[in-house]
């Protein structure tokens, strides 16, 4: 299956034979992500052998300013956020973007459907007007991502994955197909046949579809996988009875910073 | 063929003495309402009344995700990986046992599947009459209502509490015997057998296709061009939904990964479908099926001609699975082939 459409920088990338720094950075998000990581516990040990990590505020304090690759969690909300993460990307060899947030905006997004204003004031109440505040956007509408672990939080071990791609001078991978595929190989029955929305049919896989093995349905977390037809989408939510403001409420949960018309 | 005669209060010591040797798995009902397989233990409920599986039972053979090898990286050495439970297959639909030697057929061609043999060696399969159908199935009119190979008993329920079992093979007649002598079957018990076969057929048939199946590859080579094909893939979510839940697809992608030392690793295979989008994408990010509507026309060709090409029989059993799994309805080989059909029956 196809790879992630990322490119890497150049050769100087294949980290084996050095020991690469790594860092890791956040903006607008919970640190769920690095919290994830953290409790990936023996396999991080195993992993940290092959790193040096300059900068993790979960689990070590100090930092330094020259790492390879930069793992930075949550999204673009602010003017200033966009300096900093310039002043990342120049600094880092390979730049991963990390969780939804990151990658693709996520749940930051729904203030982009009020008015700004609005969510001043309920963000920030009487100091509403001491803070600059923009659209919520994902890192890679500000600068180049290299690769991207998505997911809210993400999968810790999709994320080990990427690491060990990214050692062995791999291109990292992502499933490039939706989750009804990891839906069905773990043998669940469909939301659908039990008259319940799913966004399964447009979200990238690679979480086992876990939500929906759980119980409940996919919420759209991983984003659109790349050829999502949203169109059909909205045809068969509106078919199984859903009407325009359930889906596009659903959709608007994480999807919207997508540019689909939602 | 040697039968038997079994009645229902023999089923709890036979069950006993196979789960001695296997994993027995058996048709249950879901709380879903629903049905699937799922492993027997002592006072589970053995759905016969059920109408399909909800997951095809290819996962027995071809499970999802597989290890084929695992490898060293510091000596650069590889070993295969092979795994082969015992399992009992118990009321196994006869277009279920269908699709399964319609994979035996397959696996076998070109070079052998040595993974999804050492599987299928070490499986019995009971097949089972069917007693109801679900909405979207369609069996009976591609044959596949009755088989005549590919059990190693073959079931019928005769009675509220009787069974007439054929054999099928010395191992099935093993296991029907390892819980002690049997009546052997009547002219009576085998008279019935026939007519809850016949039964069957009639049920399978109130989705029908409306031309001989054997036609099916004939009308497929005359729809190549037709606009079907794009008025359809519009709809199409690129899920590969049908392709997963289809018991007689077997395409699978494989990978590698490494264990985080980065000194040993494992190369696994795990499903893949050609209605997906990275599924005809080779080297240099060519895709030699780019258009949905390419993978659409595809996924029926496989099913309609191309497998026929192959081995003399359609590469669908008409279980009706992707019919539900589609959540676009757009998946229905029992539609589209009438429709080609309809489409396409002046031109002969
Ligand atoms: S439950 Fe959701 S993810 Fe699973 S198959 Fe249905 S639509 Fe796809
Ligand atoms: S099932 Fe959907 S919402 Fe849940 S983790 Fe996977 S992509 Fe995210
Ligand atoms: S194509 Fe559909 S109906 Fe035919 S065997 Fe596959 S899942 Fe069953
Ligand atoms: S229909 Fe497609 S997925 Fe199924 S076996 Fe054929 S090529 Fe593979
Ligand atoms: S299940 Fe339906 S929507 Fe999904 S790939 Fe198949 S035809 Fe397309």
């Amino acid at each position: 299956m196809e790879t992630a459409p990322v490119t890497l920088p150049s050769n100087e990338t294949c980290l084996l034979s050095a020991k690469p720094r790594i860092a890791f950075f956040d903006f607008a998000g919970c640190e769920g992500d690095q919290l994830q990581i953290a409790n990936l516990e023996e396999k991080l040990l195993d992993i940290l052998a092959h790193v040096e990590v300059v900068s993790f505020r979960e689990i070590k304090t100090g930092h330094a300013d020259d790492y390879d690759i930069a793992f930075v969690e949550g999204s673009i909300t602010r003017p200033e956020d966009e300096a900093r993460l310039k002043d990342i990307r120049a600094k880092a060899k390979v730049l991963v973007a990390l969780g939804a947030c990151a990658a693709i905006g996520g749940i930051n997004c729904l203030k982009n459907f009020m008015g700004e204003a609005f969510y001043r004031e309920v963000v920030y109440g009487p100091q509403a007007g001491w803070y600059r505040t923009y659209a919520a956007r994902p890192l890679s509408a500000v600068v180049p991502v290299d690769a991207e672990i998505p997911g809210c939080p993400i999968d810790r071990l999709e994320f080990a994955r990427v690491v060990k791609e990214l050692l062995l001078g791999r291109t990292p991978w992502l499933p490039d197909y939706p989750v009804c595929v990891e839906c069905k190989m773990a043998g669940n029955i469909c939301r659908y046949d039990l008259g319940k929305m799913c966004l399964g049919i447009v979200t990238r896989a690679g979480c086992g579809a876990c939500c929906v093995t759980e119980g409940a349905h996919c919420w759209g977390c991983r984003g659109l996988f790349p050829s999502a037809n949203l169109d059909a989408a909205r045809q068969v939510m509106d078919n199984a009875g859903f009407d325009r403001r359930q889906v596009q409420d659903l959709m608007r949960f994480f999807l919207g910073d997508t540019r689909a018309g939602l | 063929m040697t039968a038997y005669t079994v009645q229902m209060e023999q089923l709890p010591g036979l069950f006993a003495a196979w789960s001695a040797q296997c994993q027995v798995h058996v048709p249950v009902a879901l709380e879903t309402g629903f049905y699937d397989f799922s492993p027997w233990r002592p006072g589970t409920e053995i759905a016969f009344e059920y109408d399909v599986a909800y997951n095809p039972l290819k996962r027995f053979f071809m499970p999802p995700r597989e290890d084929m090898i695992v490898f060293d990286l510091e000596t650069y050495t590889a070993k295969p990986v092979f795994a082969a439970p015992s399992i009992l297959l118990f009321g196994v639909h006869p277009y279920d046992v269908k699709a399964v030697t319609q994979l035996d057929q397959l696996m076998e061609s070109g070079s052998v599947d040595q993974n999804y043999f050492s599987r299928r060696d070490a499986a019995v399969i009971f097949a089972m009459t069917p007693l109801a159908v679900s909405d979207t199935a369609f069996w009976a009119s591609v044959g596949a209502d009755k088989v005549d190979q590919g059990f190693d008993l073959y079931w019928t329920k005769i009675g509220p509490g009787t069974f007439h079992v054929e054999i099928g093979s010395g191992r099935g007649e093993e296991l029907l015997l390892a819980a002690g002598p049997l009546a052997p079957a009547t002219a009576g018990s085998r008279e019935a057998a026939r007519k809850a076969q016949v039964r069957a057929k009639t049920l399978g048939a109130s989705r029908s296709l409306r031309f001989d199946w054997r036609e099916t590859p004939h009308v497929m080579g005359r729809s190549w061009n037709s606009s079907l094909w794009h008025r359809k893939a519009e709809k199409c979510l690129g899920c590969g939904s049908c392709n997963i839940v289809c018991p007689t697809c077997y395409c699978f992608d494989i990978r590698e990964e490494v264990d985080e030392k980065l000194k040993a690793g494992h190369r696994f295979r795990e499903w893949d479908g050609c209605m997906l989008n990275g599924f005809a994408l080779v080297a240099g990010n060519h895709n030699f099926r780019p258009q949905a509507s390419e993978r659409y026309r595809h996924r029926y060709m496989r099913k309609g001609k191309y497998i026929f090409d192959k081995i003399g029989e359609l590469g669908c059993v008409g279980c009706g699975r992707c019919v539900r799994a589609c959540t676009s309805k757009i998946a229905d080989p029992c539609e589209i082939f009438n429709a080609l059909w309809e489409e396409s029956r002046n031109e002969i």
